[in-house]
């Protein structure tokens, strides 16, 4: 027996779980050993008393449990690779996330393989003009207006909107990376990765484009561009010159100069686009 | 009052059409409506205190901070509930999951309380039974609550809300005047509404919007009272009249500066003074 006991309000807070992990543990070591607060915490009074909280609570829990529903498979995926629960919430939401359109992107990027694997020149200048555009026109699918319907409830969050735009792009080409990687040993000419510095460049450029027009118009803007430097060069030589020497530095300039112009234009992501609907 | 929404000659600026023009006012804590025809500028202006648009002239001072700096724009969303226009939902959630999405979004981190705080403002605009619903399965009233209780999280001491009613029956109607006036104890909400009852049941202080300006800025009593001594009822539409239409009873409601002959002065509604202030071409009913 001990000579002091636990006071009525200090066992009720005990009985409701209104109390912090350590000083339950201090109420629950001192009942071990006083039978007297034994007896009390039966006590019907303080027993009733203290019910309806922890009914609440119970009932709390189990509602939250039936309404809370399983995260979607991209959103378990996600947390498994370590990201916290509610960035995997953000980046899941997109549509670029779900199951079909990925599917459709990884689809065509394994149809444009095969048709530079048996394609020949036609089949390799596909490829070139495909491959690479596919990563930004994902990036672009994650977070363009007209597929993210709830854009204007999220602009006006503090949620840093370049945070969930960045965010969304590691996500996707965090995503995609394995099939890419595994794909690209088939990828025409001697070095089979090189496709993908063009493919980095267009990212930035899309990322930094996206500043002033929506990241679908940039990615057309950009796949315009990159069509027409791959077929002049096909029709001048070969698309695979367009992978050599000095359109790689190219490619780098493009990321290095389109890294720096997103940085400085990062607050014409917090606002609207002037051209959407409603006066 | 505390004044917690000042806006000083804002004008908004769509390529070469001005939305907005040369609006100015000071809000404090209550309802606020705001009534105007379509491309008034309602839309415009409640983007603009939603610091989802800037302004192209004009100061805006949201709780003492100008949205125009980043650092205080973030401060001015964390105490900001806004219900848009059109409202998008992300593909396949259900009600509970968008909320927590948008929950997520203004900084609950902690699952917990965030949940906590997702099922409130479920419970406050009557969805509670339907949170683990799929959102498509949900009606467009529903929907509308939906969007309501995701501007509610936090309790934000500025509320903006771009036609909440829409799509809401009588008695959904009632539930979030019912709430509104909850929040609007201590919050600044700002509401646009083509329903005129929705505003005398909810606002104060009504600001008509007509041609991107501030027409009329007042008391919804002092609104109303405008039209005083100009509304008759008579057994015919008046020509003279402003605007003139046949009621329930067979008989006509006439907004005019003269009495027709053998018509009776009645008491104006919100909609005889909206009608009477827009000074837009004379409405004519027809005759039967």
């Amino acid at each position: 027996m001990t000579s002091w006991h636990i006071d009525d309000a200090g066992l009720r807070d005990w009985i409701g779980h209104r109390e912090r992990a350590e000083q339950a543990a201090s109420v629950e070591l001192h009942l071990l050993a006083c039978g007297d607060c034994r007896e009390r915490v039966r006590d019907a009074h303080l027993y009733e008393d203290s019910r309806a909280p922890a009914l609440d609570l119970v009932w709390g829990r189990v509602r939250a449990a039936i309404q809370t529903p399983r995260p979607s498979v991209v959103e378990r995926g996600l947390r498994r690779l370590g990201l916290p629960a509610a960035d995997a919430r953000l980046v899941a939401a997109a549509d670029a996330f779900r199951g079909p359109w990925l599917m459709g992107v990884l689809a065509v990027l394994v149809f444009v393989v095969l048709a530079a694997q048996f394609g020949r020149s036609s089949g390799q200048t596909a490829f070139l003009v495909v491959a690479p555009l596919l990563p930004s026109l994902a990036v672009a699918f994650s977070y363009d207006p007209s597929i993210e319907p709830a854009l204007e409830q999220e602009l006006v969050t503090p949620y840093p909107r370049v945070r969930l735009v960045l965010l969304r792009t590691i996500a996707v080409l965090g995503l995609g990376a394995p099939v890419v990687l595994a794909i690209s040993p088939f990828a025409p000419g001697g070095a089979p990765f090189l496709w993908l510095l063009p493919a980095v460049g267009f990212v930035a450029a899309v990322l930094a484009l996206s500043t002033w027009i929506d990241p679908l118009r940039a990615v057309a803007v950009v796949g315009a561009v990159w069509l027409a430097v791959v077929l002049a060069a096909a029709y001048d030589t070969s698309a695979a010159v367009i992978l050599d020497g000095p359109y790689r530095i190219t490619y780098l300039a493009v990321a290095a100069v389109s890294i720096g112009v997103f940085a400085l234009r990062l607050r014409h992501l917090r606002e609207l686009r002037t051209g959407r609907s409603g006066l | 009052m505390t004044a917690t929404i000042e806006i000083d000659s804002v004008g908004r600026r769509y390529g070469s059409t001005w939305a907005l023009r040369e609006a100015s006012f000071t809000l404090g804590p209550g309802v606020t409506g705001l009534l105007g025809p379509n491309g008034a500028g309602k839309t415009t202006l409640l983007r603009v205190l939603a610091t989802a648009l800037p302004p192209t002239t004009g100061t805006v001072s949201l709780l003492g901070h100008d949205p125009a700096v980043p650092a205080q724009q973030t401060g001015i969303r964390r105490q900001l509930g806004y219900l848009p226009q059109e409202l998008g939902f992300p593909r396949g959630f259900t009600a509970f999951e968008f909320v927590d999405y948008v929950a997520v979004l203004k900084e609950w981190t902690q699952p917990d309380a965030r949940h906590e705080e997702v099922a409130r403002v479920l419970d406050a605009v009557g969805l509670t039974h339907s949170a683990a619903k799929r959102i498509r399965a949900l009606s467009g009233g529903q929907r509308r609550r939906l969007g309501l209780a995701q501007a509610l999280i936090g309790s934000p001491r500025i509320l903006v809300l771009d036609e909440p009613t829409t799509g809401l029956d009588p008695e959904q109607r009632a539930t979030l005047r019912a709430v509104l006036a909850e929040v609007a104890r201590e919050a600044v909400v700002v509401l646009s509404t083509h329903q005129t009852e929705d505003l005398a049941a909810l606002c104060e202080r009504v600001i008509l919007l007509d041609g991107g300006r501030v027409n009329y800025d007042g008391t919804v009593v002092d609104f109303v009272g405008q039209a005083a001594g100009r509304v008759w009822l008579a057994t015919e539409p008046d020509p003279r009249a402003r605007a003139s239409w046949r009621t329930g009873t067979g008989l006509y409601r006439n907004i005019a500066e003269q009495a027709p002959p053998g018509a009776e002065l009645v008491e104006p509604s919100l909609e005889d003074a909206y009608l009477l202030l827009r000074g837009a071409a004379p409405i004519q009913a027809a005759t039967r």
